[in-house]
């Protein structure tokens, strides 16, 4: 039979440039549900961040300023309530902001690549002028940004609300203080990228929702597990030496400490001061001239923030690569 | 006709390296503007075959080239329905619809499309996961159709269609061919829903290509016989042969006259079918003329 | 207009069936000189047959030269065929006659068997036709 062919030009380009917007276009619609329910997350947060740092620290400022005052005044009242309320806002928030990067890695694993693997609804993606390379893309450019815009609103805000504290309220947080040190800085918006890659790829391995899911979250929790337990090592430590009877001093993130022998070499430390009764003696005999410890000041805190958010977005990146040569493999 | 539909040459896939060979060894040549039928037991590699041509899965080894290019060049001048009806079930009907415009830009063919859906009686807005089996057959056909494919690949389309819908939808699928020369090629394991809308076969047991060529051709080259038991069938190849009381009945590639006395018949594309894969040894007829194997 | 009408369980190739069908309208008046057959489309979209046996069965008409194809319009019936149109007065008193043979209290069968038989007598050399029992072919060329 001849071809009668259609009417429609035959030599139409189904996938231009001006294909992306169409493609955004139609991924917004099918996670609608989920991108309301993170922006409404964002704003909540964000919101809480800001009555953190203004009204809530200011009546808790105002309320250690007479608690101080009147410090040993038994019928001194002071507005404990506003104390404790911005203790546990500070807490929920601070919290809120670590956990948006699992839910990112976890919706990412589910819904954006596990259950279209799952379903087939990839392949119908494949089959109507979306090819599976840009497909992948639209599946990680939009949210990328998404990711980016939500962690870096939300750090910078509790970075704001955290410096706003700072020698006003006496149970404040300090800067070292882990939850604190990672909500202030760029590693939840790293992570929030990682979770990205390591739930997309999650979903292409695994092809089920449900096991992609889990997958994405427990594996982000290993990666900063793992960038947690190498952070004190990203930047070189500063070295406190003190006295035998002092024992070892300094505040800020410890690298390490023990004794220091008069050729420099570092003990473990048996004991952390002479004067503790028998301590003397294991020291002497160990030939310690010195306490010392590791730390990083708080003028590490970028450094630290910076290689340890390099990393993780260098793993990211891997992540990224391996999950477009994994489908490049799978379909010709 | 200028460039085959499909082409296969050698082509096999495994999903693993330990694993088995879900398709081997298979060479064909589909001519453009057949209705071919894909037919075979479950899990014979028909649905394998079909995800290769539609640039879906990667080869392990030999090569399809599908409307003269490489299936993923080909992709969007290729329809495909997946066994499944994979669709979002969150978007409406209509919407549904909209998405295929929108991502077959240039291409869409809207009045097909709504004329398929119509057929159904379904109410534009219903959400895809509300539909029926059959409904969601329906919506998947007129997505793919919409895009106006040269090569249309149908897996299972029928499956979970009421007979009239199905009758309603292979008459549209068949409009679709009358009227552009699309190549449609549809697998399912029941052939007598396909005998009268394909016009060519390919026949798949084992991951093996069986029997492949024009319907009318293929019958045309096997005859049913009925003799005396105990009569020798040499040198015809013989598909399959049965003794039941005194006669013997058997499905035959004559390779010259047959003998007066024996009844014969022209078999039906299901009685071709079913013989082939009650016997896997039965080889396909060879192009060159001289076949000489025998199996029964 | 015709309806083709295809029965998947009489053994007759479908392309004849189309083939028959189509006299069968041309016998019976139904289709005249000039009337354009059904777009192969349309009689695939109707019956969900290939369309090449669609293309098939009109190749076949043609052949025989009861219609033709003109390029781009469609395929025009060139001739009728016998002489037994659906109004003729035969057909009136073969009506008048099948209601005498029911009052007078034959069966479908019984008639159908009296027709054959007269049939028969006159039509005696036919050759046999692939077609169902139903009508003889009675071609008058």
């Amino acid at each position: 039979m001849n071809t009668t062919l259609t009417t429609v030009p035959a030599t139409t380009t189904p996938a231009g440039p001006a294909h992306a917007p169409r493609q955004l276009r139609w991924l917004l619609r099918l996670h609608r549900p989920a991108l309301l329910a993170g922006a409404a997350l964002v704003l909540l947060t964000g919101a809480g961040l800001l009555w953190l740092g203004g009204p809530l620290a200011d009546a808790s400022a105002a309320a250690w300023k007479r608690y101080n005052a009147c410090a040993f005044d038994e019928r001194c009242s002071y507005d404990q309530d506003a104390v404790i309320r911005y203790k546990d806002v500070y807490n929920y928030t601070t919290y809120a902001v670590l956990a948006v990067p699992f839910l990112i890695a976890a919706w990412a694993g589910g819904s954006l690549t596990g259950r279209e693997m799952e379903s087939g609804t990839a392949r119908l993606a494949w089959t109507q002028g979306v090819s599976p390379a840009r497909w992948l893309a639209s599946r990680l450019a939009f949210p990328t940004l998404a990711a980016l815009a939500a962690t870096g609103l939300l750090t910078l805000l509790h970075r704001l609300a955290w410096t706003g504290s700072e020698d006003r309220i006496d149970t404040a947080l300090v800067w070292d203080h882990y939850p604190t040190f990672y909500a202030n800085g760029t590693v939840p918006v790293a992570l929030a990228l990682a979770g990205l890659a390591i739930g997309v790829l999650a979903g292409l391995v695994l092809r089920r929702a449900v096991a992609a899911l889990a997958v994405a979250t427990a594996a982000l929790g290993a990666l900063w597990a793992a960038v947690h337990t190498a952070l004190p090592h990203l930047w070189p430590a500063v070295t406190r030496v003190t006295g035998l009877r002092e024992g070892p001093r300094g505040e800020g993130i410890w690298a390490g400490q023990g004794v220091l022998t008069a050729d420099g070499d570092r003990l473990d430390a048996p004991c952390l001061t002479s004067m503790l009764p028998g301590c003397e003696t294991t020291l002497s005999d160990m030939g310690a001239v010195s306490f010392y410890r590791d730390i990083h000041p708080a003028a590490h805190y970028w450094p630290l923030q910076l290689v340890a958010s390099g990393i993780i977005l260098a793993v990211a990146a891997l992540l990224v690569l391996a999950a477009f040569r994994l489908l490049r493999h799978r379909t010709p | 006709m200028t460039v085959p539909a499909i082409e296969a040459d050698a082509l096999g896939k495994r999903f693993g390296r330990r694993a088995a060979w879900a398709l081997r060894d298979c060479s064909f040549r589909l001519p453009a503007g057949r209705v071919c039928a894909v037919v075979g037991p479950n899990g014979a590699g028909k649905s394998t075959l079909l995800a290769l041509a539609a640039g879906l899965l990667a080869p392990t080894e030999g090569t399809v080239t599908v409307l003269g290019t490489d299936p993923a060049t080909a992709r969007p001048r290729v329809g495909f329905v997946d066994q499944g009806k994979p669709l979002y079930p969150q978007l409406g009907v209509a919407e549904t619809l909209r998405m295929g415009a929108d991502l077959n830009p240039g291409r869409w063919d809207a009045d097909t499309a709504d004329r398929v859906v119509a057929g159904g009686d379904l109410d534009p807005r219903a959400r895809i996961r509300s539909l029926s089996g059959g409904q969601r057959t329906r919506v998947a056909l007129a997505l793919a159709l919409g895009k106006r494919p040269e090569l249309l690949l149908l897996d299972e389309p029928m499956a979970d269609l009421d007979p009239l819908a199905r009758h309603e939808l292979m008459g549209v699928l068949m409009g679709q061919a009358a009227e552009h020369g699309t190549t449609i090629v549809m697998s399912s394991h029941v052939v007598a829903e396909l005998e009268d809308s394909c016009d060519h076969l390919l026949l798949i047991g084992g991951g093996r290509v069986r029997l492949a060529g024009e319907i009318d051709d293929l019958l045309a080259a096997h005859t049913r016989v009925s003799a005396p038991a105990e009569t020798d069938l040499a040198p015809h190849a013989v598909v399959e042969a049965r003794t039941t009381g005194r006669r013997l009945s058997a499905l035959l590639r004559p390779s010259g006259p047959l003998p007066g006395d024996w009844r014969t018949g022209t078999p039906s594309l299901e009685e071709l079918v079913l013989s082939y894969l009650r016997n896997p040894g039965a080889l396909a007829p060879a192009p060159a003329p001289d076949t000489t194997e025998t199996a029964a | 207009m015709i309806d083709y009408r295809i029965d998947r369980h009489t053994g007759v190739a479908t392309y004849v069936q189309i083939v028959q069908q189509t006299k069968q309208a041309l016998r019976l008046g139904l289709l005249k000189p000039g009337d354009k057959l059904p777009t192969a489309r349309e009689v695939v979209e109707a019956t969900a047959v290939n369309p090449n046996t669609v293309l098939k069965a009109y190749r076949e008409l043609e052949r025989e030269g009861l219609v033709e194809a003109r390029r781009g319009l469609g395929t025009f019936v060139r001739r009728s065929l016998g002489a037994a149109p659906a109004d003729s007065p035969l057909r009136a008193e073969l009506e008048e006659w099948a209601s005498q043979a029911r009052e007078a209290g034959l069966e479908r069968e019984d008639v159908a068997a009296l027709f054959t038989a007269v049939l028969d007598t006159h039509y005696p050399a036919h050759t046999p036709d692939p077609a169902p029992a139903k009508t003889s072919e009675g071609d008058p060329s």
